[in-house]
């Protein structure tokens, strides 16, 4: 995995429907490794390589460009500003963090007319009692329609990566990754880096249209359940590779690509592990559903605290997944 | 006034048929080609000087109500909501049943409640039709009898979610004298119960863009703080930058606020995101279709009876009709 290239990409501004700097950037990265990309009509960045194996498939792995966020819906006079999230926020991931408007950056507070009701919105707290206040300009450049992102510095140390957006800037640089070791594709290789999955799973109901895939895979991040008193119904372990998903609250994944993903693990000594999520969603939602469907499974990054401004996973789980799609690009796919 | 009938037209999600007849009527002068499919979207097009990039523009015909689950030989309906409405506004209301049975939507009287508050709902509402029982059956559609008036600047009545949207597409149709491309006009069917007409016309056009002429929440009640609002009534059409379902598209979204700007057109930005329109379906069918979305505030939406300003109305005409000619969204 290139450091670099995920640091990059985790310091872009791109929450859901503002995608266009992360897509920038991508294309930067990938257009002198790919045989063509194009972008569609609603942003998503589709890049392609051709396979030259006699019975190849088409492969498609998906990454969403887009993260959490918030967009404006108020300013006062004071230019105080009223947000409302954009995906999945927990109210208090934010009081007392800062955020990014592509730039400027404000902190949020909690409004506290009394000690009572400072208490008691800080125990019911909810976007309608928080308010952000615009600190490094005089807030002119906001405008209600503005978006913003969590203020936080990607960090790594070793294996490890603490940052916003891991969700899902590791799986585009993850992307970006296998362009750069895939060698002479068997099958052809689509790539996909989607907008709006966080609010929406917008761009991942449209982009396979055209492209007809035999087979895709939703590369992103999952729950980790490996903290002090963690989700006890869970079994994803940071740094034990990636995983392999079976069932979400959004999917199933097709048994075929859950087959060929272990199988292919298997066959090629790395290491991996087995997911079901009793919650959340992927790209995997949108895109088995695309015209007369598509066989849809998804490959996991195990990630701790996803959705708050510090995620934290481990470059290694990264690194195995990129050498599993590689195979998977390299070798004859049979069902 | 083509929003004076469409808002007194009948029409739930599913029943639009009365409303679908009488925009044909409408617009047959200025439309060659029109459309109807087997959901009830009515599809008008109208070439434009260019025909290498098509536009649709969709206004749903729909509006929510309720449908008859039950029928009770006592002279009593129980019923079910079509779309989204709240059980505690329906006390009291006068309905129709089908097209000629009349009702008003009971609950217990204040008389007999005594301590005990117990909050209208669908299981203990009903509706009393008396001998006209006979008369309904499982299915029937039932409808607010709210008649449209003018009322200083504002406009009461039902359904303005959204024939006011149809009323500004007609209007777009009758008065724009040239569109810069290829124009579909979409009068989509069930946007109430899921967006779903909106899927099938969208399905079924091969267009670059979409904009969705909407009725949406104000909000603006006066017990709420003004920075909990949606949008407020009297300050312009709300151009929407993200609601449930779909981020709005940016260029679409930048395109109508500077068009907004440089007519001098009042325009707010609508604050609150809940609540969707077409264009969440208009984005996820096919290979895609980005759409902007302008909205006319609706004080009581999804209620008997709501409430526009005229005002509003007039400048969201304008606003689109501006957007439209200026052909900014073609680059």
């Amino acid at each position: 995995m290139n450091v670099d290239v995920l640091k990059s990409l985790l310091e872009t501004f791109g929450p859901s429907g503002r995608e266009e700097k992360v897509r920038d950037k991508i294309v930067e990265l990938i257009k002198n490794l790919v045989d063509g990309y194009r972008v569609d009509k609603l942003g998503n960045l589709i890049a392609w390589k051709n396979g030259t194996g006699p019975n190849k498939k088409r492969v498609l792995f998906d990454a969403h460009m887009d993260q959490i966020g918030v967009v404006v819906t108020y300013k006062d006079e004071n230019d105080f500003l009223r947000v409302e999230p954009v995906g999945g926020i927990t109210p208090q991931v934010i009081y007392g963090m800062r955020l990014n408007f592509d730039g400027t950056i404000g902190v949020v507070g909690v409004e506290r007319e009394t000690s009572k009701a400072y208490k008691e919105n800080l125990k019911n707290l909810d976007f309608d009692k928080m308010f952000v206040d615009i600190v490094t300009s005089n807030g002119s450049n906001i405008e209600v329609g503005s978006f913003g992102v969590y203020d936080a510095k990607p960090i790594f140390a070793e294996k490890k990566v603490m940052s916003p957006a891991l969700d899902d800037r590791i799986g585009c640089a993850m992307l970006v990754e296998l362009l750069n070791v895939v060698d002479n594709p068997y099958n052809d290789l689509y790539l996909a880096f989607s907008v709006q999955e966080e609010h929406s799973l917008a761009g991942a109901s449209v982009e396979a249209f055209d492209i007809k895939p035999d087979i895709a895979v939703a590369v992103d991040v999952t729950a980790s359940a490996d903290t002090p008193k963690a989700d006890k119904r869970t079994s994803m372990i940071m740094g034990k590779g990636p995983a392999i998903k079976v069932m979400d609250s959004l999917s199933v994944s097709n048994v075929k690509v859950v087959e060929l993903l272990k199988r292919t693990a298997e066959n090629n000594n790395l290491r991996y592990q087995m997911e079901v999520l009793h919650m959340g969603g992927t790209d995997a939602f949108g895109i088995e559903r695309t015209a007369e469907g598509v066989l849809t499974g998804a490959l996991s990054i195990p990630t701790r605290y996803i959705h708050t401004p510090s995620e934290v996973c481990n470059l290694e789980d990264a690194n195995e997944g990129v050498k599993l799609m590689k195979i998977l690009i390299e070798e004859e796919i049979t069902f | 006034m083509y929003i004076e009938t469409l808002s007194n037209l009948y029409g739930i999600s599913g029943f639009e048929d009365e409303v679908v007849e009488y925009i044909k009527k409408s617009i047959s002068n200025r439309v060659m080609d029109l459309k109807e499919d087997f959901i009830k979207n009515l599809i008008a097009f109208i070439p434009g000087k260019i025909h290498d990039f098509k536009l649709a523009i969709f206004a749903h015909t729909d509006e929510v109500g309720l449908m008859i689950t039950r029928v009770n030989d006592d002279g009593t309906l129980k019923f079910s909501p079509v779309g989204g409405v709240d059980p505690r506004v329906l006390v009291g209301k006068r309905v129709k049943i089908g097209k000629e049975v009349e009702g008003v939507i009971g609950f217990k009287p204040i008389h007999l409640q005594h301590s005990e508050k117990v909050s209208p709902s669908f299981d203990n509402l009903s509706i009393f039709v008396g001998e006209n029982y006979k008369k309904v059956t499982v299915g029937d559609p039932v409808h607010f009898t709210t008649k449209f008036e003018e009322s200083g600047d504002f406009y009461v009545g039902k359904a303005f979610d959204d024939r006011a949207g149809c009323a500004v597409l007609i209007d777009m149709i009758q008065s724009v004298s040239e569109f810069p491309c290829d124009t579909y006009f979409v009068f989509a069917s069930q946007e109430e119960v899921g967006l779903r007409g909106s899927g099938v016309a969208i399905a079924n056009l091969n267009v670059d863009a979409a904009l969705v002429v909407e009725g949406t929440t104000a909000g603006d009640n006066p017990e709420l703080e003004s920075e909990h609002w949606s949008t407020h009534v009297g300050n312009g059409p709300a151009i929407v930058s993200v609601h449930s379902g779909y981020v709005v598209d940016k260029s679409m979204f930048e395109n109508l606020v500077k068009i907004a700007s440089e007519n001098s057109i009042p325009f707010q930005i609508k604050r609150r995101t809940a609540g969707g329109t077409d264009a969440a379906r208009i984005a996820r069918v096919g290979r895609g279709t980005p759409a902007g979305v302008v909205a006319i505030p609706s004080r009581y939406i999804h209620s008997p009876v709501s409430v526009i300003s005229k005002s509003d109305f007039h400048h969201t005409s304008e606003l689109l009709k501006a957007f439209i000619e200026s052909g900014v969204f073609l680059s």
